[in-house]
């Protein structure tokens, strides 16, 4: 039997093959796109699983509510809290710190010189909270004592040629000498946190520069902790204020707001957007999961609304079939198995031409997003499972309503070519049907049009700050500054160079917030973010002034006794003259100094746009620099002057590898995982409003069939070709407008929700509403006049005889 | 094999009431052939419609095979259906997206005969009917002749007791539609009882008795000379 039902639906597909490419195309892209978001998706939730412990790993978040900058979430915490944590809790079974040693610029063993990204400082817990293999050497003693360094097998490689070679090496690390004591596996790409080399922390305990880590005033570190159990954490969050009464509100110049709570693993990649200081290697968005799911579930679902609405408005066509079936002995039961395999049949060959869909685009993404997706029938099992699955549920999803309407046909009816149900429910059907389809795509394009419209202001605001023709070159350790003067004068000579300046980065900005109080008798305190810059820095990146002056060569108090604010600050502090007072203490200046505010700069974006520009106090500090910026006049040629600026990087650094950071570069990063991202989302986003177009094609032009009879009678009595189109377009309008009143609102709420994430957005303008409907409106006008004028202008005859 | 009894069946819309039969009674034995006659609209295919059980009368009793069915669910009346009652219409009404031998098959799929069985009913009513040659074609490859054959042998198939055919050779020349007669004039002296809705007075030459309906009921029944006998159930 289920032969017969498949030979029938083969040969009904084949002869309306128009239908069935509609079908089949629609399907197959829409599994295609469902399925290519879901190995996303896939991706996105399967960050840090390789941690066997991972329900019960935490991480510490502090929440600061110091003054200045306002409540903030952040990832960093104090030299001591995991001690700390481990002895005061019961419940905390092991703790961790991990610590970037942003201090080692420069790894060198014989003749390699590398920068290292993946160089962090860790306790020796690591080992067993993270379950890390060690191939080589002993968990328990490699990151016990100072000066000791964990390698993973591909650095190991990198340095030594061999892994076997490289246990109880010394190799270089900045200019300090440390021994390999272990071999790590490799990390799966899938984690937030990638190391390739592991510092012992006694190390830097040991150094004096890193003295500030013993005491509770200052944050670098990110702790992790290991709970007896995963409920545990109610516990430990409920003990946190006391714990911060005990040790840090007791100190006199410590922290007066401050809150702390645990991050469960599970949520640090895709949860975390609302933590600042995360020292993360890769962080997820999970809205941007959500909306992803959402665009896969209403493609598929467009899919499946297509496949009904052609097989409801095609049902008149097989009504013959349907009823000699049931003259023939079929019952309702194996007419339901009939069209539901059908509908699996159909659904199986657009599985199978969404596969070769999804192969095709699979390079495409994986060029787009960086990654290495690929289909895996062997080894993807949930994948494999899922799209099983996927084949059943549109098969039934899609298969069931034809089924059941079209078996429902009483037989003497059905053979005359009516449907013989009662009370013209499938001509409410189909007005619902196309007002649902004109309801996802008036809401699809309306969210298109919004979402194109914030990456465009995204790229093209204005900063405030030129991150272009500039290049940043980063120091490869302190004692570079000293060396940097020189070369400064060497680079000024070439006309291509512009200015250059030292500075803690491109944006200006160094890592560290901290407090600022003002030189008043209410003792104002005002925490703000710290820029070490030198007098060409703002020329060099074109920040403007908006008062005062820049640091100036001549002035010798500038160096450390004058401080340069931005806007922000002076907000924050309600100064509206803020050119001329004065701070108490300046972060890393000398106190007895008492700064001045010599200039107040444009505020601009040293952050993305995410977030708001925050009170910023910059320093003339050379000793904090972290590197240099070289600004190139606009129409030099970037490739040539590299190779000049090259030379003479290596005649004054020679053991440092030159990797110049490109402003571009810098600030399209900022913004690159998003703006990849939303491209893919405008894109699906596409295939969906194309999907429904589709679909409503289809549909229409299958409505519009359907009342050949119609318009043959009224032809016949003297009706006009016009006046026949003319009132097809007007039932149609009106469920477009009823679909559109029903659509906007809730996009509109959708959209709003999105947007408010970003600091900076635009605002929903009625031209994107118009622009949404009236696109569909002509989309559905064009294709209903070319189908019913085609409809109409036939012989009526032809007309009467097709019924 | 047949009874009716004050079969009447009224057709309903929001603002009309048409009686379509009104108080039809009538036996039909086994082995007849019975022609229906009357003008359009008159009743005949609902009269047909009820005795193959593809519609339930209004009011009245219907005894089919000794049980009496007017009340019977949609699911028992295919069940009888399909055991006891073969159709052949006007349009032929064949499957498009099957050739002919499938469309041949179909009935005897519903029965749930297995495979090999099916292979030889299907090839011996394609015999029986002549159109063994065609077996691979599409209907609409064929002529209306030829169609109509298909659609005798799609009727015989299963062996039933009853054939109801409704103007079988309404779309057919008076040679094919001759032919249509011939062979099922042949079914009936083969012992099956075949009930025939037809405009045409030489078709219903072929019958034994002519029910003759008007407005829905029974105006006229009369025997016809020169046949066989009735037998007597």
């Amino acid at each position: 039997m289920i032969l017969n039902f498949l030979t029938t639906a083969l040969r009904s597909l084949l002869r309306q093959k128009s239908y069935a490419i509609i079908n089949l195309a629609g399907l197959s892209v829409g599994i295609a796109s469902f399925l290519l978001i879901a190995l996303y998706i896939q991706h996105e939730t399967g960050f840090d699983k390789h941690l066997d412990k991972r329900d019960r790993l935490f991480r510490v978040v502090e929440i600061q509510n110091e003054p200045g900058v306002g409540e903030q979430h952040v990832a960093i915490t104090m030299g001591p809290l995991a001690a700390s944590l481990k002895a005061d809790f019961p419940q905390v079974v092991d703790a961790v710190r991990i610590m970037p040693a942003f201090d080692i610029q420069v790894v060198n063993y014989e003749d390699k010189y590398f920068r290292e990204k993946g160089l962090y400082y860790a306790d020796p817990s690591i080992f067993n909270m993270f379950n890390i293999d060690m191939l080589q050497g002993n968990p328990k003693t490699a990151l016990l004592e100072p000066m000791k360094v964990v390698l993973s097998e591909k650095t190991a490689l990198k340095y030594f040629g061999s892994t076997d070679k490289a246990l109880g090496k010394s190799m270089l690390l900045g200019k300090r000498s440390f021994i390999v004591s272990g071999i790590i596996k490799d990390q799966p790409a899938q984690t937030h946190l990638f190391y390739d080399m592991l510092v012992s922390m006694s190390s830097a305990e040991s150094l004096p520069e890193f003295e500030w880590m013993k005491g509770w005033g200052s944050n670098s570190l990110i702790t992790y902790v290991e709970l007896d159990r995963p409920e545990s954490r109610v516990n430990v969050e409920a003990g946190m204020v006391d714990f911060l009464k005990k040790h840090v509100f007791s100190e006199d110049d410590g922290w007066e707001y401050l809150e702390m709570y645990l991050q469960p693993m599970k949520d640090v990649y895709l949860d975390s957007g609302h933590i600042k200081f995360q020292n993360v290697t890769a962080s997820g968005d999970k809205n941007l999961v959500i909306a992803f799911t959402v665009i896969a579930i209403l493609i598929l679902l467009v899919a499946c609304v297509n496949f009904i609405n052609i097989s409801i408005a095609r049902s008149v066509k097989r009504s013959r079939e349907v009823g000699m079936r049931k003259v023939l002995g079929a019952d309702r039961q194996s007419l339901v198995y009939q069209f539901i395999s059908e509908s699996f049949l159909l659904t199986l060959v657009a599985v199978v031409i969404s596969v070769g869909f999804i192969e095709l685009a699979l390079p495409e993404m994986n060029k787009l997003l960086a990654t290495d997706f690929h289909l895996d029938f062997t080894g993807n099992y949930l994948f494999n499972i899922g799209l099983i699955a996927l084949l059943f549920i549109i098969s039934l999803a899609s298969g069931s309503y034809p089924a059941f309407y079209l078996s429902r046909f009483q037989p003497v009816r059905a053979l005359n070519g009516g449907s013989g149900i009662k009370g013209g429910s499938a001509g409410y059907l189909s007005k619902g049907l196309v007002v649902f389809q004109f309801m996802i795509s008036v809401g699809l394009m309306f969210s298109v049009l919004v979402i194109n419209d914030q990456v465009r202001y995204i790229r093209e605001k204005d900063m405030g700050i030129t991150y272009r023709d500039a290049v940043f070159l980063n120091f490869g350790s302190g004692e570079d500054v000293q060396k940097f003067e020189p070369m400064r004068n060497e680079f000024l000579v070439d006309p291509r160079i512009k200015s250059v300046a030292g500075c803690s980065f491109l944006n200006g900005v160094s890592g560290s917030q901290g407090p600022v109080f003002v030189d008043d008798s209410a003792k104002t305190k005002l925490t703000v973010r710290f820029g070490y810059v030198d007098y060409d820095f703002f020329d060099a990146m074109g920040v403007s002034f908006a008062a005062g002056r820049n640091f100036d060569r001549n002035i010798t108090s500038d160096k450390g006794g004058s401080v340069i604010i931005n806007q922000a600050a002076a907000r924050k502090l309600g100064w509206r003259n803020p050119v001329g007072k004065r701070f108490n203490s300046v972060m890393g200046a000398d106190t007895s100094l008492k700064p001045e505010v010599i200039g107040v700069i444009n505020d601009y974006h040293y952050f993305s746009l995410r977030s708001l520009i925050e009170p910023a106090v910059y320093v003339m500090n050379p000793e904090r620099f972290r590197g240099v910026v070289i600004g190139l006049y606009s129409h030099t040629n970037q490739q040539e002057v590299m190779k000049f600026i090259e030379d003479i990087w290596h005649d004054h650094f020679p053991g440092t590898p030159f990797q110049p950071v490109l402003a571009s570069e810098f600030a399209s990063g900022n913004y690159k995982n998003e703006q990849k991202l939303f491209s893919l989302f405008i894109y699906f986003t596409s295939i969906s409003v194309l999907l429904s177009l589709l679909g409503l094609f289809g549909l229409t032009s299958l409505l519009i069939e359907q009342k050949t009879k119609i318009i043959g009678i009224r032809r016949v009595l003297g009706g006009s070709v016009w006046r026949i189109t003319a009132q097809l377009i007007r039932d149609y309008m009106i469920l477009v407008v009823i679909a559109g009143l029903l659509a906007l609102p809730l996009t509109y709420y959708l959209l709003e929700q999105q947007l408010n994430q970003f600091a900076y957005h635009i605002d929903i303008s009625m031209f994107h509403m118009m622009y949404a409907v009236l696109s569909l409106t002509v989309i559905a006008f064009l294709t209903i006049v070319y189908k019913a004028h085609r409809a109409a202008k036939a012989n009526p005859v032809e007309s009467l005889k097709y019924e | 094999m047949i009874k009716t009894v004050n079969l009447t069946k009224i057709f309903r819309t929001d603002e009309v009431e048409t009686t379509a039969l009104n108080r039809v009674s009538f036996e039909i034995q086994k082995g007849e052939f019975v022609a229906i006659m009357g003008p359009s609209g008159c009743g005949k295919s609902t009269l047909l419609n009820i005795l193959g059980l593809l519609d339930n009368p209004t009011e009245g009793e219907y005894y089919f095979l000794g049980k009496e069915v007017s009340k019977f669910s949609e699911k028992q009346r295919a069940n009888t259906r399909k055991q006891n009652i073969g159709f052949v219409f006007q349009n032929f009404n064949l499957i498009d997206e099957l050739n002919v031998y499938e469309n041949v098959e179909l009935p005897l799929i519903y029965l749930g005969m297995s495979s090999s069985d099916r292979k030889k009913r299907v090839e011996s009513a394609l015999e029986q009917m002549q159109i063994t040659h065609r077996r691979k074609h599409f209907p609409l490859q064929l002529s209306g002749g030829q169609q109509q054959r298909v659609a005798v042998a799609r009727a015989v198939v299963a062996n039933p007791h009853l054939i109801l055919a409704d103007e079988p050779t309404g779309n057919l020349d008076s040679a094919h539609g001759e032919e249509v007669m011939n062979l099922l004039a042949s079914l009936n002296q083969g012992g099956t009882t075949i009930i025939m809705v037809t405009h045409s007075q030489r078709d219903a030459e072929y019958a034994q008795r002519v029910i003759r309906l008007f407005d829905g009921q029974i105006i006229n029944e009369n025997i016809k000379s020169g046949r066989a006998e009735l037998p007597v159930i």
